[in-house]
């Protein structure tokens, strides 16, 4: 990756137009970084062009009125591959839909710096290893989608200080331990751990957090 | 007898030597074959011009004969422009102990009949145009020293009877398209000194038999599919001089026995897949002048010491996985190295500063590693260098002003650091240099006048740094410069007119910046001019008219600035692809000129004050991908000429005074990905051909004058993310085929006059999540249920319609709602226990609707029992009325002046909400989360208390509920 990005700074200034932002623009190299990892057989990506400015004319990238991608929408896009941690990059974005793809990997612990993000969906695709705790510095996130994947390890004790959270779906994974009862977790349907090798919700002061996981 | 037979003896002896001197050669007959192979070949240069049958055969042009000019010897008409057949008859002349036939363009095969040519030592057929094998009966040539048939078309495999040329001394099969793999048998050529093999496609392994060749002193097969690994064997060629095994599939550790190849000069292992480390066995290679193992997978530190590798001139370790310090001894005083690159490794720690004592050096290239700490000031040691790379590091501090002691410095490459302050005034010492890069840093202060006496430049790159200042009025002065790129920076002030004299300029970025005042006049003699970017800056003024002799222009980007007045200046280039003049103060019409460059691919005039008709003659830019008009005051009909521009992905032509029909051909836009004519005064219906658009993924056609019905073909829509169709005539059902559009996350259809149901089938639409909204219609009948099923929706609006009915306790389940309008309809019954946390606005305006937050349903279904028997409430008001105390109606007279008051603010405050709700919502979307403190709608204000409940008195509850409803519905009518 530092080669292909060393590749980008050094040959694009000088082959291409510089109106190209590739070193400052960093939603844009972030954005580009993330192309880069994914299969595209729909073509859906196409539109991606690292020559412009910025990514706001980008299909499926939705910017604010200063330019910054506050939007990101590729549910349903028949895409794989897997996500980086250039993603934590992109500090303006609301929305992180991936829903419904067949994205792998690990969830980049970098998501954690998407200090605005509001909502994550990543339900559907074939994730795998632990739910960062990096997740709990996600201030602004009211929902996180990861149903349907194949995580692991159990549930960051660490997510219930997201007191903004009002929707949290982790059914249909391989998660194990105890379902954290504090915070925004008193609130939230069992619907929403079934399918998992939880073992209920935690009996505090009794039971340790990680127990049979 | 004896005497006979040894006549006999003597006879056949006799007419043995006569035809041993046939096939030796007889040059009678040597002339017949040469003026048939004469006849044979095109001789533009008439190199075989005196050829003639008369003249003695070993005048003719390129032939040698033998000493006792008996018989010819040689042939050589290299370079002579002849091309036709390589004939086989030239095998007729077996004499021939040498041919070259070399750099002309003869065409066919190498004839199997040379292998009759047994005298032959040298055959030089390089650089011609022959094609086919090389035939197996090369190997029968016994006496060959030399053959050389490179730098042809040559295909297939080499024979093994290649191994037969025992006496063979150079072998060059190069730049041909040979395949499979080296023959083995090329071991038994005990006398090759040269072997190329370079740019084949031969692949397998090096033979070990290779070893056998112990005089080899040239092995070149770079650029080869070769795999596997350097055989060890290949340490016993003690004569080697070159080995170039460069740009193959090579693979393993590098055998340290090439430490004992005491002659080599040259190592190239470039671009293979070497692992390890690089074995300190090379120390021993004392002759060696140029090694480069870049582009592998080596790893370890380096081992190579300049103090045993004494005669050491190019060093190349780039684009390795190297780790650790850069050695102290890798370029020592004396040295010979001038060429040292050991880019894109892992190399770590600070500027080497024994480096400096290598005054020899001329480009040291330290890029793409991990090296940190400041550059020494002492860099100028280096006296010889011409080429400074250390871009992509983290070196830290300022730029030495020792800098502009390197006076042969033509490269200065630092970009991605950190570098901070100020340039140094000595940069303008350097007199060579060329090409200056220093962006992505954090340089400051301003740009050094002194940087324009560096009169070399032709490419300044400082963008992504914090420059303040104006850009040096002496700039002039720079009239190599191609390439400025001051992008990103903070500089102010005017641009300098002297910028116009550096006529060689193609490319100038000045985007980002702060600079103010009008574009100068000069810029007219920027004649080579290709780009220019002056995005973001306060640059204003109308364009000087002289900008229409810029004939070269293909990009231009002015957005965001305040420049005014026409932008025919800018047209003056037919080769434009992409003009943003987005946010500006552009006026008037878009000359039809714009339409000369063919190429156009982006056009972007948004924000502007530009007016007139939609030109034409964009009909003819058929190229034209992103189109973008938005924001401006143009006016008229969608010519049906635009209908050509089939490429279009992005057509937003909102906010504008557009009128007609919505054309039906925009459904043949295949790309088309956005469609924004909103806010517009488009009338007529909404053309079902839209349906056809089928990459469509934002469709706004929103505040304008549409009536008639949604077409259903709108469901055929599958990839569309963003329907907005809200504020115009629209009438009729909503289609239930929008079901289809199940990528929709967002859909508003309010402000319209549809009737009929809300489909049900619009709850399979699970992805809807930033808003539906239906509101301010005719909508009838009841909630549909499924709409349970959104569950990621955050706002749904259903208000002001003609809903009846329940509200579906599936809504309950609407877990990510966080904004719900269903006032002002006809509902009723019990709200879903999780409406609770919703303000009472949500539901206002339904009469019979009960349950938090509202009244419950017990205390409301009482209320509305005594409603319907007046006389009872009659009888309990009366009741209270009598048992209150005079201090208690006085009580009621206060709190029905208090209730006046509050119906004032009521009033101004929901008409607020109502003309405010489109911007909030936008607002919201683009994240300025203050604005969600809005009462109207959020639920999480619950605890500040609205303004209503504020109001509310205990004692007389009833009374005002039931009035506060009242006048709300009042308010909203």
């Amino acid at each position: 990756m530092e080669a292909f990005t060393c590749f980008l700074s050094f040959i694009l200034p000088i082959l291409l137009s510089p109106t190209l932002t590739i070193s400052t623009n960093y939603e844009g190299n972030a954005l580009h970084a993330l192309r880069s990892r994914l299969s595209d057989p729909n073509h859906v990506l196409q539109s991606w062009d690292a020559t412009l400015v910025n990514s706001c004319t980008w299909f499926h990238v939705t910017c604010d009125s200063n330019n910054h991608v506050i939007r990101l929408d590729l549910g349903n896009s028949n895409i794989s591959g897997s996500l980086g941690p250039e993603l934590g990059q992109l500090k303006h974005l609301q929305y992180l839909e991936l829903y419904h793809n067949n994205i792998g990997g690990k969830l980049p612990k970098e998501l954690g710096k998407l200090k605005s993000l509001v909502s994550m969906d990543l339900y559907g695709n074939r994730f795998q290893g632990k739910i960062p705790k990096s997740f709990a510095n996600l201030k602004s996130l009211r929902f996180l989608r990861l149903n349907d994947n194949k995580l692991s390890g159990s549930i960051p004790r660490e997510l219930t200080t997201l007191s903004n959270l009002k929707v949290f779906d982790v059914s249909n994974n391989d998660l194990c331990g105890t379902i954290p009862v504090d915070g925004p977790f008193g609130s939230f349907s069992m619907e929403s751990f079934e399918n998992n090798r939880l073992n209920g919700p935690e009996l505090k002061g009794l039971v340790p957090y990680d127990f049979g996981c | 007898m004896g005497s006979t037979q040894v006549c006999l003896l003597m006879l056949f002896f006799s007419v043995l030597g006569v035809i041993l001197e046939v096939t030796l050669g007889n040059t009678s007959d040597d002339s017949h074959w040469l003026l048939r192979i004469k006849s044979e070949l095109v001789d533009p240069l008439g190199v075989l011009g005196n050829w003639s049958p008369g003249d003695d055969i070993c005048t003719w042009n390129g032939l040698t004969c033998s000493d006792d000019q008996t018989y010819i010897v040689g042939l050589n008409l290299s370079s002579s422009g002849l091309s036709g057949p390589l004939s086989p008859d030239l095998s007729r002349i077996t004499s021939l102990q040498m041919i070259d036939l070399s750099a002309n363009s003869l065409t066919g095969s190498i004839p199997p009949d040379f292998g009759q040519l047994q005298n032959l030592r040298q055959l030089l057929l390089y650089s011609n145009s022959l094609s086919g094998k090389i035939p197996e009966e090369i190997g029968l040539l016994k006496k060959l020293q030399v053959l050389r048939i490179g730098d042809n078309m040559l295909t297939g495999q080499v024979t093994p009877n290649i191994g037969n040329l025992i006496e063979l001394r150079v072998l060059g099969l190069a730049y041909c398209q040979l395949n499979g793999s080296i023959p083995t048998e090329i071991g038994n050529l005990k006398h090759l000194q040269s072997l190329d093999l370079q740019k084949n496609s031969f692949g397998g392994l090096i033979p070990q038999e290779i070893s056998g060749c112990m005089e080899l002193q040239n092995f070149a097969a770079s650029n080869n599919r070769l795999e596997g690994g350097i055989p060890a064997s290949l340490g016993k060629l003690e004569s080697l001089q070159i080995l170039n095994l460069a740009n193959n599939s090579l693979s393993g550790s590098i055998p340290i026995e090439l430490g004992h190849l005491s002659e080599l000069k040259y190592l190239n292992l470039l671009g293979n897949r070497f692992n390890g480390e690089i074995p300190s066995e090379l120390n021993q290679l004392s002759h060696l002048e140029k090694l480069d193992l870049s582009r592998n997978n080596l790893s370890g530190t380096i081992n190579l010491f300049n103090t045993e590798l004494k005669n050491l001139e190019v060093l190349v370790l780039s684009e390795n996985f190297l780790t650790g310090d850069i050695p102290k001894f890798i370029c020592v005083r004396d040295s010979y190295l001038w060429q040292l690159l050991l880019a894109q490794n892992k190399f770590s720690g600070n500027f080497p500063l024994e480096l400096l004592n290598c005054t020899s050096l001329q480009e040291l290239d330290l890029s793409g590693n991990n090296l940190k700490g400041e550059l020494p000031p002492s860099l100028d040691k280096l006296v010889n260098l011409t080429d400074l790379l250390l871009n992509n590091n983290s070196f830290i501090g300022t730029l030495p002003p020792e800098i502009g002691n390197l006076s042969a410095l033509e490269t200065l490459y630092l970009f991605d650091n950190m570098i901070t302050g100020q340039m140094p005034t000595e940069i303008g010492k350097l007199q060579r240099l060329s090409i200056l890069y220093l962006y992505d840093n954090q340089m400051s202060g301003s740009l050094p006048r002194e940087l324009t006496n560096c009169s070399s430049l032709t490419e300044i790159d400082f963008f992504g740094n914090q420059f303040t200042g104006s850009i040096p009025p002496t700039i002039g002065k720079l009239k190599s410069l191609s390439f400025l790129q001051l992008r990103q920076n903070d500089l102010s002030g005017p641009i300098p007119p002297s910028l116009g004299y550096c006529r060689k300029l193609q490319r100038l970025v000045l985007g980002d910046n702060k600079l103010s005042g009008s574009l100068p006049p000069t810029f007219k003699f920027l004649s080579e001019l290709l780009l220019i970017s002056l995005y973001n800056n306060s640059l204003e003024g109308p364009l000087p008219e002289s900008l229409f002799l810029l004939k070269n222009l293909r990009i231009i980007n002015f957005s965001h600035n305040m420049f005014s007045g026409r932008i025919f200046p800018l047209l003056g280039s037919d080769s434009l692809s992409l003009l943003d003049l987005t946010n500006n103060s552009f006026s008037g019409s878009i000359p039809s000129r714009l339409s000369m460059s063919k190429n156009l691919t982006r056009i972007r005039l948004a924000h502007n004050l530009l007016n007139g008709d939609f030109p034409s003659e964009f009909g003819q830019l058929k190229q034209l991908n992103f189109l973008d008009l938005s924001f401006n005051s143009f006016t008229g009909e969608l010519p049906p000429e635009l209908s050509n521009c089939t490429n279009l992905s992005h057509l937003l032509l909102n906010s504008n005074q557009f009128f007609g029909m919505i054309p039906a051909w925009l459904g043949s836009f295949q790309e088309l990905g956005e469609l924004d004519l909103s806010t517009n005064n488009f009338n007529g219906t909404v053309p079902p051909e839209l349906g056809k658009c089928s990459r469509l993924l934002k469709l706004s056609i929103h505040s304008n004058r549409l009536f008639g019905d949604i077409p259903q073909e709108m469901g055929n829509l599958t990839t569309l993310n963003v329907l907005n169709l809200q504020r115009n005539n629209l009438s009729g059902p909503i289609p239930p085929t929008l079901q289809q559009c199940k990528k929709l996350y967002e859909l508003r259809l309010s402000y319209n006059f549809l009737t009929g149901p809300i489909p049900p089938e619009l709850g399979s639409l699970t992805e809807l999540q930033v808003i539906l909204d239906l509101s301010e219609n005719r909508l009838s009948g009841g909630i549909p249920q499924s709409l349970g099923n959104l569950v990621k929706l955050e706002r749904l609006n259903l208000s002001f319609n003609e809903l009846h009915g329940e509200v579906p306790h599936s809504l309950g389940k609407l877990t990510s709602l966080h904004m719900l309008n269903l006032s002002n309809n006809h509902l009723q019954g019990q709200l879903p226990l999780s409406f609770s946390g919703f303000p009472l606005s949500s539901f206002s305006g339904n009469d019979k609707l009960c349950g938090p937050p509202l009244a419950s349903c017990a205390k409301s279904s009482g209320l509305q029992k005594k409603w319907m028997s007046n006389t009872a409430v009659a009888g309990i008001i009366v009741a209270i009325v009598f048992t209150a105390t005079v201090v208690c109606s006085v009580l009621l007279y206060i709190m029905v002046r208090m209730w006046f008051n509050w119906r004032m603010v009521s009033i101004s405050s929901s008409e607020n909400n109502k003309l405010e709700h489109k911007r909030e919502e936008e607002k919201w979307v683009y994240g300025d989360h203050e604005i969600r403190t809005g009462e109207y709608w959020d639920v999480n204000n619950m605890a500040l208390v609205p303004a209503q409940q504020r109001e509310s008195p205990t004692t007389t509850c009833i009374f005002h509920l039931k009035m506060s409803t009242e006048s709300s519905k009042n308010s909203f009518a």
